[in-house]
């Protein structure tokens, strides 16, 4: 049961005396200065943002793997009503609106009525390495861990479309999922993707992650994959596919998640662009991975650095590293592709003749050219790809 | 939601109530605990169990008094965790008034004007800065 009918049921007081007699997360107001650890239900410890609706991070260390475990994969829900209870005989994911055969899927039925597909890819929240805008905006203060690389497993949404025989003339498709807003003024979280984007093949409902079904927190029991598009589009705990014959609209689309329309989302804190437009696809980026901030190196030997960048799926074909802030630049070594949309592993090894502070870094290039920005800012803290950089002491 | 789902009740509430008064198990760190110490036990250990369920941790933390500090603690905790106050850095009161007018404008929380500035003050008085006078505006979602 979720702590929202647990309120519900015994009224806010009960609740108030009875949580104040459990253990629960000691945090100060004002005075954290390192990230609380928590550990939520088939989770390891994550870096804490909030915990109702739980919005955790994945500790840097984990990205020393192609593939990121499930236990700490990135969290990240918008509604306080979340799903903490599935019953899989009677859950079912429902296809309608503008087709000829409306569908009743079961978990089961999308395992043995349908082809198993699988794809590796990222998946990024759109507000991932948001705490390192200047000047810093409001928002889930993530660093660079509101990402991961999966392994997706379960059947293109083109292929359960085909099924419920979509009508000429449709336009949109829309993703509802379990979770429910806290006050019937909240919109529900609904998102939506063109009829084109839905059937291109590629965009999914998966049911397993890394082979293995997702965690509760991470959209058990099947979640949308879209891969090469930020993770608002990946809706958790889907039960809902609508197909429309017009666009759609709500405050998800319409007013939340919106991007400015001027090259890679960037706008001025005194001149706030007046175009803006859904946010979509992946821009190039890399994330340092080793050495951590502030981690201890050594002269005079070959220190191994490491990280990973990914794009919305044309490929990253270079990424150059600099440690002299940015003076000099030599090409990293890249580890072959593990698919066009997971992110790609890159190293160089670096040997610092002298003791002293260094800034490593990186700066990650696609097939057709798009690279990290220089410099970058918007409103929401959206998209971030600035050039990579961590700063480092040599002992 | 859809009628599907079927929130498990009396187990989810035993689960809460035993949860309260043992010892956590997550993290030897005293600023790190958490009361999910019979959070594993919930989880089905059998893969076949066609009900799957979990509880979530709670977070209650100490907020300093203050005036504005029971609108807060009645208006914005019904909806979220306060730690959506306590993991943003501090923001001038411009800001901090454009997020609570966003709560109530656009999320429909059910404060009076003169709550939505009762809440701004206590939010700067405990997460707060001078205005700068360029305060970046609120935007929705993330």
């Amino acid at each position: 049961m979720n702590r929202r009918g647990f309120l519900q049921l015994i009224g806010a007081t009960g609740a108030a005396a009875l949580t104040a007699s459990c253990n629960r997360i000691n945090s100060v107001v004002g005075t954290s200065s390192t990230p609380d650890l928590v550990r939520f239900p088939e989770k390891t410890e994550m870096i804490l943002l909030t915990d109702r609706p739980p919005q955790l991070e994945t500790p840097l260390h984990y990205f020393r793997q192609d593939l990121t475990p499930n236990e700490a994969f990135f969290v990240r829900w918008h509604l306080e009503g979340i799903p903490t209870s599935v019953d899989l005989r009677t859950f079912r994911l429902n296809v309608s609106g503008h087709v000829r055969q409306p569908l009743q899927l079961s978990v089961d039925d999308l395992h043995s009525q349908f082809e198993p597909f699988s794809i590796v890819a990222v998946n990024q929240c759109s507000g991932n390495s948001r705490s390192f805008f200047e000047p810093r905006v409001p928002g889930g203060q993530w660093k660079h861990g509101a990402v991961g690389n999966a392994k997706w497993t379960g059947v293109p949404l083109k292929s359960i479309l085909d099924r419920a025989q979509v009508k000429p003339g449709a336009v949109d498709v829309s993703f509802n999922g379990l979770d429910a807003p806290p006050l019937p003024s909240v919109a529900d979280f609904v998102k939506a993707l063109s009829i084109d984007h839905a059937r291109d093949g590629e965009v999914m409902v998966a049911y397993a992650m890394n082979d293995q079904a997702l965690p509760m927190v991470n959209g058990f029991p099947i979640r949308l994959v879209v891969p090469g598009w930020y993770g608002t589009y990946w809706v958790k705990a889907l039960s809902d596919i609508t197909v429309l014959p017009q666009a759609f609209s709500n405050f998800w689309t319409d007013k939340a998640y919106r991007i400015p329309s001027g090259p890679n989302g960037t706008e001025s804190p005194k001149d706030l662009a007046k175009d803006t437009i859904p946010i979509n696809r992946f821009n190039a980026r890399s994330i340092f991975v080793r050495p951590e901030p502030d981690e201890t190196l050594h002269a005079g030997i070959p220190n191994e650095i490491e990280g990973v960048a990914f794009d919305s799926g044309h490929g990253i074909k270079r990424v150059e590293v600099s440690t002299d802030g940015g003076g000099t630049w030599t090409d990293a070594r890249l580890d072959p592709e593990l698919g066009k949309y997971s992110w790609r592993r890159w190293r160089a090894s670096w040997t610092p003749k002298n003791r002293g502070q260094y800034r490593l870094m990186a700066r990650a290039t696609n097939a057709i050219g798009e690279t990290q920005s220089q410099g970058q800012w918007n409103r929401s803290g959206f998209m971030w790809n600035v050039i990579s950089q961590v700063d480092v002491k040599v002992g | 939601m859809t009628p599907t789902i079927k929130i498990v009740l009396s187990l989810g509430l035993a689960a809460f109530v035993a949860g309260c008064g043992r010892p956590s198990n997550v993290s030897n760190d005293a600023d790190h605990s958490i009361a999910n110490a019979n959070m594993e036990s919930m989880l089905d250990s059998k893969p076949d169990n066609p009900v799957h369920s979990i509880v979530m941790p709670h977070d209650e933390p100490p907020f300093p008094p203050g005036p504005g500090r029971d609108e807060f603690v009645t208006a914005c905790v019904v909806c979220h965790s306060p730690r959506y106050i306590t993991m943003q850095p501090r923001f001038s009161h411009a800001t901090w008034l454009s997020e609570v007018k966003k709560m109530k404008d656009v999320y429909g929380a059910h404060i009076s004007d003169e709550e939505v500035l009762k809440i701004t003050d206590y939010l700067v008085s405990i997460n707060g800065k001078a205005d700068s006078g360029q305060a970046p505006k609120g935007t929705y979602g993330e």
